[in-house]
């Protein structure tokens, strides 16, 4: 009887709940958007970081990865020193570097890769084949629309710039071997991948035995922060970033967006509260000699403010469900936004739909929304009923 | 013999003549009430005995606390001093819960303007006591129909309080206040709203719950309704004088 | 003795150069004026003894405030020859007089240039403040987010408050009062609260600008604002919410005004 009342209540003022409820919708979209953006950040760099399994990367110090131009010198023997630790299973040494490419008139630029395609974990293998040999290069998609190239096209590819003869220097013939996605690229920048020897010596002497970046994977049931420890102290010029370390950078550097995210989380779960306790009083305000009747006919106190707490739920649930729609429209709207951000990887959502973001944000409006109606109801039930009942007949 | 259906009491619906055993008992009741600064004295030292199957009018002046008494009875007011017992059972000291529960399972009450729920239907609105009762779904909504039969409105079920003339609001509101099987059954002005053939009619049906056992006390100033009650008691200035 | 320090001092200072470096370094590490550090390409690796000869505060650059790195400043031709860069730079800055010159600077450059380019400084400047035209239109966005369910909060609890009131309104139609005065009452009412309440919310949101600054400054150790209340943003503020409160009001008193006098009684 108590939900047959809360309901008909509820449908007897229909533009005032239809209302309420867009409006809760409103307020809880953006608390699911909230919700979204301050774990989405966070749990999709790190599922980025471990798409591959390398749960340790090696940067020159005091830097993050690619962060400067620096390098790591001596590729080779920090190489033959990760191998005496057997709980390193795979090193895969990186080096990046720009490139240019002759197209016509034009000369394109490009971020490459040297790697060794048989550890890499930089690149997912989209069609074709990884460039195994020292002449061959894959692409991605940006640098084939930028340059044209096909599959089992020969390309030149140059490194450095002769101001004085005016050519460019270090010049080599590539064959194009397959389409790679990088997942580290930002969006709408060409990229290729070679083998990290070729690049190394493109580079010139000094960069022979360079690399960028190491990324290292862990065997399986050894204790990642172990392992850092040993190299940071194996190998102390360089810096040592667990996935540990990598986040907290992160969520230094995005602290902002996750304060916005609990800000104005709190406000639209605010806001959506005040709104339906403000509904509720009215509508208990008017209901006033209907609550003394029922107290006379002899209905508890508490399933009076039962039934008034369900009216307040069930326009807080209808509220969230529409905005569950609504904040996925929302969210993407906005994810596409910060997803321009200069030199962010394509792959970093800054929204990341999480099942229990939706049951935090519903559950947040499910007790505002029976909260909301706790205390209106409360005092309305509580009002003496005889007097109750004379001021309504006067009134 | 069959069983009433409107009786709350152990006894048949064939006793239609008020018993010996005292139902209503008020002793000393007094009640004040705070009108700003000034103290308003509603209700000054009243004594009143209301029997088994009793029908007792209580006329008076407006504002002669008529209503008051009521609400004391009714266990829906606390008497600043006094006691009212309902078979045997104080209810003037009782805490909030229990005297809800009590007026919930002993006391029916019809009001002037009715006041019925009006997002409920007829049937729904006769059901909402027995629904807190705790009685199933099934025999409650069975009751109801055997309820709304007998106030006549058993085509009306499912019309809302807005579609129903006051009369016939009236007669759920009886209806209403027999759900639970009271022990008394209460009425606050319940022609004050109705034209006088209306009246007539209402005025009839009380007749008629008496006649099959139910005890009834109505606050009136309605003279043919008065008249139709077995016992009158006059009230003036917050004091029995007649009755 | 004075005589000796001084020669000592510039004994010193002509062996090793020179290096200035930021105050943030400085706090960090406790390095003063005058103390001697070793710079080097590699960690650990061969590098110059310099001495530490000035202390540079920072710039108030918005695309470095998220990065901790440090900033130092060294002669050029000692950086090259520490890093291995030959005979090269990362950029040139050309000062030019005039618009004219600018153009023709930039055009001779461009024509001779091989492996490099030349930019106006503030095509430049866009270029590297993209990060902040993200953030400005996510803000933006928020921003028409915020609006649009502030409209729909307003026009409910203006429909509220309007049917509270329907009987007092009832009983004014039936003693001759227009729908229209009606109507204006609602409307002024409404037109009164949204001002009362942008007063409010421009008094709130300068303390959250000044906390928000006091907040980022202090993360960050710099001198930028993070937030400005300017006249203009609270000129379209107070604007906006007037408009929003006045529609508010104007769709509830049409609603009200609506309903015949008997119909707001509940008969």
């Amino acid at each position: 009887m108590r939900f047959a009342l809360a309901r008909a209540a509820l449908v007897r003022h229909r533009p005032r709940t239809i209302l309420a409820t867009l409006g809760v919708a409103v307020a809880a979209a953006m608390l699911l958007d909230m919700v979204m953006m301050s774990t989405g950040m966070r749990e999709s760099f790190r599922e980025l970081l471990l798409s591959r399994g390398f749960q340790i990367r090696l940067a020159p110090k005091g830097t993050l990865p690619f962060d400067t131009d620096a390098t790591i010198d001596s590729v080779s023997s920090v190489i033959a020193a990760l191998r005496e630790n057997p709980d390193l299973t795979t090193i895969s040494p990186v080096l990046g570097a720009s490139i240019n490419v002759r197209v016509g008139n034009r000369a394109i630029t490009s971020a490459s890769l040297g790697v060794n395609p048989r550890v890499q974990g930089d690149y997912e293998l989209l069609t074709g084949r990884d460039p195994l040999a020292s002449n061959e290069i894959a692409v991605n998609e940006d640098f084939q629309r930028a340059t044209r190239a096909r599959f089992g096209d020969t390309i030149e590819v140059s490194i450095g710039y002769d101001p004085q003869t005016r050519s460019v220097t270090q010049t080599r013939k590539f064959v194009v071997t397959g389409r790679v996605r990088f997942l580290y690229g930002a969006a709408n920048q060409p990229a290729t991948a070679m083998q990290l020897a070729t690049l190394q010596q493109m580079s010139g002497l000094a960069r022979s035995d360079d690399a960028s970046l190491f990324m290292i994977r862990v065997r399986d049931g050894a204790n990642v922060e172990s392992a850092r420890a040993w190299i940071e102290r194996r190998i102390p010029t360089v810096g040592v970033i667990s996935i540990e370390t990598a986040m907290a950078q992160v969520d230094e550097r995005l602290s902002y967006f996750r304060q916005l995210a609990l800000i104005l989380g709190s406000v639209s779960l605010f806001v959506g509260f005040l709104l339906v306790t403000t509904l509720m009083t009215v509508s208990v305000n008017e209901r006033i000699g209907e609550i003394a009747v029922m107290r006379a006919i002899g209905v508890a106190r508490w399933h009076v403010v039962q039934q008034i707490v369900l009216e307040g739920i069930a326009i807080s649930l209808a509220g969230a469900i529409a905005g569950l729609g609504l904040g996925l429209v929302t969210a993407k709207y906005l994810n596409a936004i910060l997803s321009s951000f200069p030199g962010l990887p394509m792959a970093i959502d800054f929204f990341l739909f999480q099942p229990r973001a939706v049951w935090t944000a519903l559950g947040l409006l499910a007790v505002s929304g029976m909260a909301a109606g706790v205390y209106p109801a409360w005092r309305a039930a509580s009002l003496p009923v005889a007097t109750t009942l004379r001021q309504e007949a006067i009134a | 013999m069959t069983r009433p259906i409107v009786l709350g009491s152990a006894s048949s619906g064939a006793e239609s003549a008020p018993s010996d055993s005292g139902l209503v008992t008020a002793r000393d009741l007094a009640r004040d009430y705070l009108m700003g600064k000034e103290r308003v004295h509603a209700l000054r030292g009243v004594n009143l005995d209301i029997a088994t199957n009793d029908f007792v009018a209580i006329v008076g002046p407006s504002g002669c606390g008529k209503s008051t008494l009521l609400n004391l009875i009714g266990a829906i007011d606390r008497p600043t001093t006094g006691s009212v017992a309902i078979s045997g059972r104080n209810v003037a000291g009782l805490p909030d819960r229990e005297a809800t529960r009590f007026r919930l399972l002993n006391i029916g009450f019809v009001f002037q303007r009715f006041y019925l729920m009006p997002t409920l239907s007829a049937l729904e609105n006769v059901e909402l006591p027995m629904a807190e009762a705790g009685i199933d779904r099934a025999e409650r909504t069975s009751r109801a129909r055997e309820l709304l039969s007998y106030v006549g409105l058993g085509p009306r079920e499912r019309h809302r309080p807005t579609e129903l003339s006051g009369g016939e609001q009236q007669r759920v509101a009886i209806a209403r206040a027999l759900a639970n099987r009271p022990l008394l059954l209460l009425a606050d002005e319940p022609t004050g709203e109705l034209d006088a053939h209306t009246g007539a009619e209402i005025i009839e049906l009380f007749g008629k719950l008496n006649v099959d056992g139910t005890t009834i006390i109505v606050v009136t100033h309605d003279e043919e309704l008065a008249q139709s009650a077995r016992r009158r008691v006059h009230m003036r200035d917050g004091r029995i004088v007649d009755g | 003795m004075v005589a000796q320090s001084f020669a000592l001092a510039f004994l010193l200072f002509a062996q090793h150069r020179t290096i200035a470096i930021d105050d943030k370094l400085a706090a960090d590490l406790r390095i003063r004026i005058g103390d001697r550090v070793v710079v080097s390409a590699r960690p650990g690796g061969a590098g110059d003894t310099v001495i530490v000869s000035g202390i540079l505060a920072r710039v108030a650059d918005p695309s470095e405030v998220a990065y901790s790195q440090y900033r130092i400043r060294m002669h050029l031709d000692q950086l090259q020859h520490i890093d291995g860069y030959d005979d090269r730079v990362a950029r040139f800055a050309v000062a030019t007089r005039g618009e004219d010159g600018t153009e023709r600077t930039l055009s001779s450059i461009n024509a001779a240039a091989f492996g490099f380019e030349a930019h106006r400084s503030r095509d430049i400047a866009v270029e590297t403040s993209r990060t902040f035209q993200v953030v400005s239109r996510f803000h933006r966005a928020i921003g028409v987010i915020t609006i649009v369910a502030s409209a729909i909060f307003l026009l409910c609890i203006m429909l509220l408050k309007v049917e509270e009131r329907r009987r007092d309104v009832a009983a004014l139609r039936m003693i001759g009062i227009s729908r229209t005065t009606v109507a204006k009452s609602v409307v002024t009412e409404a037109a009164a609260l949204a001002l009362l309440g942008s007063a409010l919310g421009v008094g709130l949101g300068w303390l959250m600008s000044l906390t928000i600054n006091w907040h980022y400054r202090g993360v960050y150790r710099t001198s930028l604002y993070f937030s400005i209340v300017t006249p203009s943003i609270i000129a379209f503020a107070v604007a906006l919410s007037i408009v929003l409160g006045i529609g508010a009001g104007v769709l509830a008193s049409m609603r009200l005004v609506r309903t015949p006098p008997l119909a707001l009684f509940g008969r």
